[in-house]
């Protein structure tokens, strides 16, 4: 059954060969070094401490959905990081390579990059900013806040989550692998098609993106499931839909995108499996395949995708904006509506990735107009936070920052979006460097985001603020370099560049690419200071209060800061939309509960990291075709998933005197602290 | 920090000062279709301009005014207006349908298959010039059915006709897009695509491949020379002088993945008359040409050694 390949196989380590390590290559050779040292001190560090047993006991088993969402964030910013370099490795290869006389180093005949590294280098920018950082990141943010907004314990399936976590990072644990074990696709984040095909793409790269995104989109459905059952079914008592925070309401307007979306991704990548491993023809060009289903199925997920990363953006500045703007936020029930609104069209719009593929006028018509509406709720959106800040009294900390430049970057993606979606426009910008300057203000969009979601909501899960003064530098370099990379790119769309050039061919292009080149280093500034924003707040550490911003509006801000591993100390009776304001509004927010009831506690479990390990492994022996290790990690992860089901662990009670104990001195039940081990139940009623 | 803030505030207009040198080449349309383009993009962004430019505005004023050090009105339950509501999904609605009613005049307009634009153009009068496209790793072939010549990276067509393009390829998917002269249309294996243009001035305008096509795509340029029906002539007489002839075994040999470095051009007189049917019919019967992994990671270094064919494939 299995094809033909170029290259020798053999039994044991299948394609693997010596070759197949990069050794030769200083750029990776360096890169190795680097992250072996880091991770060398990392691991040594935990053995001196003796912090082992407390790692895996406290984070790589757990279920809390904060640690879980914590470690999300973490993978989803070292990703960003290595997406980074990616980009700035690009940049710099590009004002190297301009007109046929620049020199070349390192074994390039341009710049410094030979097209088969540049190929490469492009499509893990996009595959890891997109699938494992983006997305990552606002998962995490879900993790942590959804629950804590809707006054749940946890997520409704805890152990479901662990795995959702440990598959996305075995998918990144792939790519990161890619880097020193053989190579990257060269067919870019969305696997040009047929260009991903055997014939084209003999290598193992293409091989490593599918396995990569196939397991973590595996993640990222589970994950959506979880979110919305947690929605659905665990609100508090009085927590009624239309009181639900809107960060909640994007959160499942986005998990249903995810969660309907995500497998078309993944039939589409098994039916090119299928074509690279068995020889089929589902998207080969001849014996009756079709390259186009591919291309149409990928962007019937690819363009839902884009919308499942941006909404909780929206639902992020939707919380920011009122907090600092002391105010309610304008059109609540308008704001749920467009978030649902957008995510229902952007089911409708996946051809306008594709005008020039040769649709007639009218199909082409009507996926531009399908396209335009979207624009409408996005509107709506703008206007509602626009008047969520009219006669408010607005203080501008990084959050508030970020969230405004975020707004701004909204309007000029969607500006810019509405361009590309008229045929007559995008006919003359399509695959030109103006899309990638579009796309890059909306995914801006979903970064900065993040870093107001990490800022806002960094007190309330550690305890204590980030620093102010660096984090306005972080803000202002990161701004900066923003504009001075994107406005030029616009620049070089309209003069028509091309984008995927390892080696530009126009020099008239160059001033623009330098003005380019000056933004990236400008963003280098900005990762210095973000690193020093985290470095002087863990050595400061100024304790935060409950409401750590004085005027948050919603229940996360009620429980204790740092918020105990089980939330709520007594699961809250809600009242009103914006509940700690409501309760301020009533002099309630001061008072405590003064009885506890016992809490039941799910346990620890040890099987979801397994899990991920194996289906890393799993992925691995795909990748190579060593068919013993494939076989056994999935064996083990069957097994694996077989023995839990006879586990008869059912979590444990926490007594009302531990609970009353833990709420006098908050810093015991706080997330870095170490509980005591439990004894299980393995048996309870159904409640 | 004040002055890195102000700077990052005026960056955009010392960047907008700084683009306003640059002489962008879609301002510039040639030809009827180019120009329709243009039209749109202004058009188009003219429209959504009456909503873009005041809320941006909006959007500076509100944030500064309502800055707490400000000591504007403040009105700590206002959430709701009817009146708002109904304007921010008013407008942005009625933005969307003008914009929408535009760009199904556009995309007629300007559509590859048989643009509106050039109706009633001085060259709809005369019978169009027929080039069929067809792309390999990483060339262009222009094959002239009516004139028996092809050439590899050099369009050349006269002035003040219409040109009516088909295109395929013969492995991977590319973007056929001359900037200033035509709409981007994709080349596919297995399938014809066309694409229409009439340029009114004669000049030469590069063209090149937008969609990535593997290790050679950076080189895959043409040029496109538009020049008097009397040059175009006596060019064609020369092509069909040229001893270089391109039967389909030719051509096959050819179409081997092969970077043609400076996009240097080639002449052949009488191509297979059926060549571009062949390609496509050879492409959905399977016929594929591999790129060896070799040249995926050396093409840099074979730079100089244009139209190398690379082995023949099993
Ligand atoms: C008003 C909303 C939007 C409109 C009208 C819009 C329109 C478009 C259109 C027409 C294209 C195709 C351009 C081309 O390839 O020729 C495009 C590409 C793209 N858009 Fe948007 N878009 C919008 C919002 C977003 C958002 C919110 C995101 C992401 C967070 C996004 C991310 C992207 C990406 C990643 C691509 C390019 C994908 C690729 O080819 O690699 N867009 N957009
Ligand atoms: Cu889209």
């Amino acid at each position: 059954m299995q094809v033909d390949l170029q290259d020798p196989w053999s039994p044991l380590f299948g394609r693997l060969t010596l070759d197949s390590i990069p050794y030769d290559n200083p750029i990776i050779v360096g890169t190795f070094l680097g992250a072996a040292t880091i991770g060398l001190i990392v691991v040594a560090a935990v053995l001196y401490y003796k912090k082992l047993p407390y790692l895996w006991r406290e984070w790589l088993t757990t279920v809390d959905h904060k640690k879980i969402g914590v470690m999300y964030i973490i993978l989803g910013l070292v990703m960003l990081f290595r997406g980074f370099v990616d980009g700035l490795m690009m940049r710099t290869q590009q004002v190297m390579a301009v007109g046929p006389d620049s020199p070349g180093v390192l074994g390039a005949q341009h710049g410094f990059l030979p097209p088969f590294h540049f190929d490469q280098v492009y499509s893990a920018h996009g595959t890891i900013m997109l699938i494992f950082a983006a997305t990552p990141i606002m998962a995490g943010l879900g993790n942590i806040i959804v629950p804590l907004q809707i006054g749940a314990r946890d997520m409704a399936y805890p152990y479901l989550n662990a795995v959702s976590l440990w598959l996305t990072t075995a998918g990144a644990a792939l790519i990161m692998l890619s880097l020193f074990v053989g190579e990257f696709s060269n067919a870019a984040w969305v696997g040009l098609m047929p260009l991903a095909e055997l014939p084209y793409n003999p290598g193992v790269g293409v091989d490593y993106w599918m396995w990569a995104i196939q397991l973590s989109s595996l993640g990222t459905t589970f994950n959506a499931i979880n979110i919305i059952a947690t929605i659905v079914k665990m609100r508090a008592p009085g927590m009624t839909w239309f009181r639900m925070p809107v960060f909640t309401w994007v959160n499942l307007s986005t998990s249903i995108i995810g969660l309907t979306a995500f497998p078309v991704l993944g039939v589409a990548l098994s039916l090119l499996t299928a074509d690279r491993y068995l020889g089929t023809d589902f998207f080969t060009v001849g014996h009756g395949g079709n390259f186009m289903l591919y291309i149409d199925l990928f962007w019937i997920w690819g363009h839902p995708e884009v919308y499942f990363l941006i909404l909780p953006p929206f639902g992020i500045f939707s919380e920011i904006v009122p907090t600092f703007s002391e105010k309610p936020l304008f059109g609540y029930l308008t704001m749920v509506a467009a978030s649902f609104a957008i995510a229902g069209i952007g089911w409708s719009v996946w051809a306008h990735h594709f005008f020039t593929m040769g649709m007639g006028p009218d199909l082409n018509g009507y996926f531009s107009s399908a396209t335009m509406l979207v624009g409408i709720p996005t509107g709506v959106k703008i206007f509602n936070w626009l008047f969520t800040m009219y006669r408010g009294r607005i203080t501008f900390t990084t959050p508030m920052l970020w969230a405004v430049m975020g707004i701004f970057l909204l309007l000029f993606g969607g500006f810019t979006g509405m361009m590309l979606s008229a045929p007559a426009i995008n006919y003359t910008v399509h695959d030109s460097v103006f899309v990638i300057a579009h796309f890059h203000c909306m995914v801006l969009v979903v970064a900065v985001g993040a870093f107001a979601a990490v800022a806002y909501w960094w007190p309330k899960v550690f305890g204590f603020k980030l620093d102010e003064r660096n984090g306005q530098f972080f803000f202002w370099t990161f701004t900066l370099a923003s504009i001075v990379v994107f406005v030029p790119m616009f620049g070089l769309g309209l003069e028509g560049e091309t984008r995927r050039l390892d080696y530009v061919f126009n020099p008239q292009w160059r001033p623009l690419l330098i003005a380019e080149e000056v933004g990236i280093v400008l963003y280098c500034i900005s990762v210095f200071y973000f690193l020093k924003m985290i470095y002087v707040s863990l050595r400061d550490r100024v304790p935060a209060g409950d409401d750590a911003w004085g005027t948050g509006r919603t229940l996360e801000w009620m429980t204790h800061t740092p918020v105990p591993f089980y939330n709520f100390a007594v699961t809250p009776q809600i009242n009103a939309l914006d509940e700690l304001a409501w309760r301020r509004e009533n002099g309630l927010d001061k008072v405590k509960p003064q009885t506890f009831v016992p809490i039941h506690m799910p346990s620890n479990t040890a099987v979801p990291v397994i899990i991920g390990a194996m289906a890393m492994a799993l992925g691995f022996g795909m990748i190579w075709r060593i068919w013993w290790m494939a076989g056994a990690a999935l064996l083990a992860i069957v097994v694996a998933v077989i023995a839990r089901s006879f586990d008869k662990n059912q979590g444990y009670i926490l007594t009302a005197e531990e609970i009353a104990k833990f709420e006098s001195k908050t810093e015991l039940a706080s997330m870095i602290a170490e509980q005591p081990k439990r004894t299980p139940l393995d048996h309870v009623e159904a409640h | 920090m004040r002055f890195l803030r102000h700077f990052a505030l005026c960056a955009p207009l010392l960047l907008l000062a700084g683009c306003s040198t640059v002489d962008f080449a879609l301002f510039h349309p040639v030809g009827r279709v180019a120009e329709a383009e243009y039209h749109y993009t202004l058009l188009l962004v003219g429209v959504m301009m009456i909503v873009i430019l005041p809320t941006f505005l909006l959007m500076v004023i509100f944030p500064l005014r309502y800055r707490k050090s400000r000591n504007a009105t403040y009105t700590p339950n206002w959430s709701h207006s009817t009146v708002i509501e109904i304007l921010a999904w008013g407008v942005p609605f009625a933005i969307t349908a003008v914009l929408i009613h535009y760009s199904f005049v556009g995309v007629y307009a300007v559509n590859p298959y048989n643009p509106d634009a050039l109706d009633g153009s001085p060259g709809s009068a005369l019978p169009p010039i027929k080039v069929d496209v067809i792309t390999t790793d990483w060339q262009w072939f222009f094959i002239y059915p009516d004139q028996h010549i092809a050439t590899i990276d050099d369009l050349v067509v006269p002035v003040g006709r219409r040109v009516d393009l088909r295109l395929t390829s013969t492995s991977v998917m590319n973007g056929f897009y001359i900037p200033r002269v035509a709409p981007m249309v994709d080349a596919m294996p297995g399938m014809r695509t066309k694409d229409s243009f009439e340029v009114d001035q004669p000049g030469t305008f590069e063209g090149f491949s937008t969609d990535f096509s593997g290790a050679g795509f950076s080189w895959m340029q043409f040029s496109t020379r538009v020049v008097s029906q009397a040059e175009f002539d006596a060019w064609t007489k020369t092509v069909q002088a040229n001893p270089k002839t391109l039967p389909y075994a030719t051509f096959t040999q050819l179409a081997h993945p092969t970077v043609n470095f400076g996009a240097k051009p080639a002449y052949f007189s009488a191509p297979d008359p059926e060549l571009f049917n062949k390609v496509v019919m050879d492409a959905m019967n399977g016929v594929v040409y591999p790129v060896p992994d070799s040249l995926t990671k050396s093409v840099s270094s074979n730079e100089g050694k244009a139209l190398v064919p690379a082995p023949a494939s099993p």
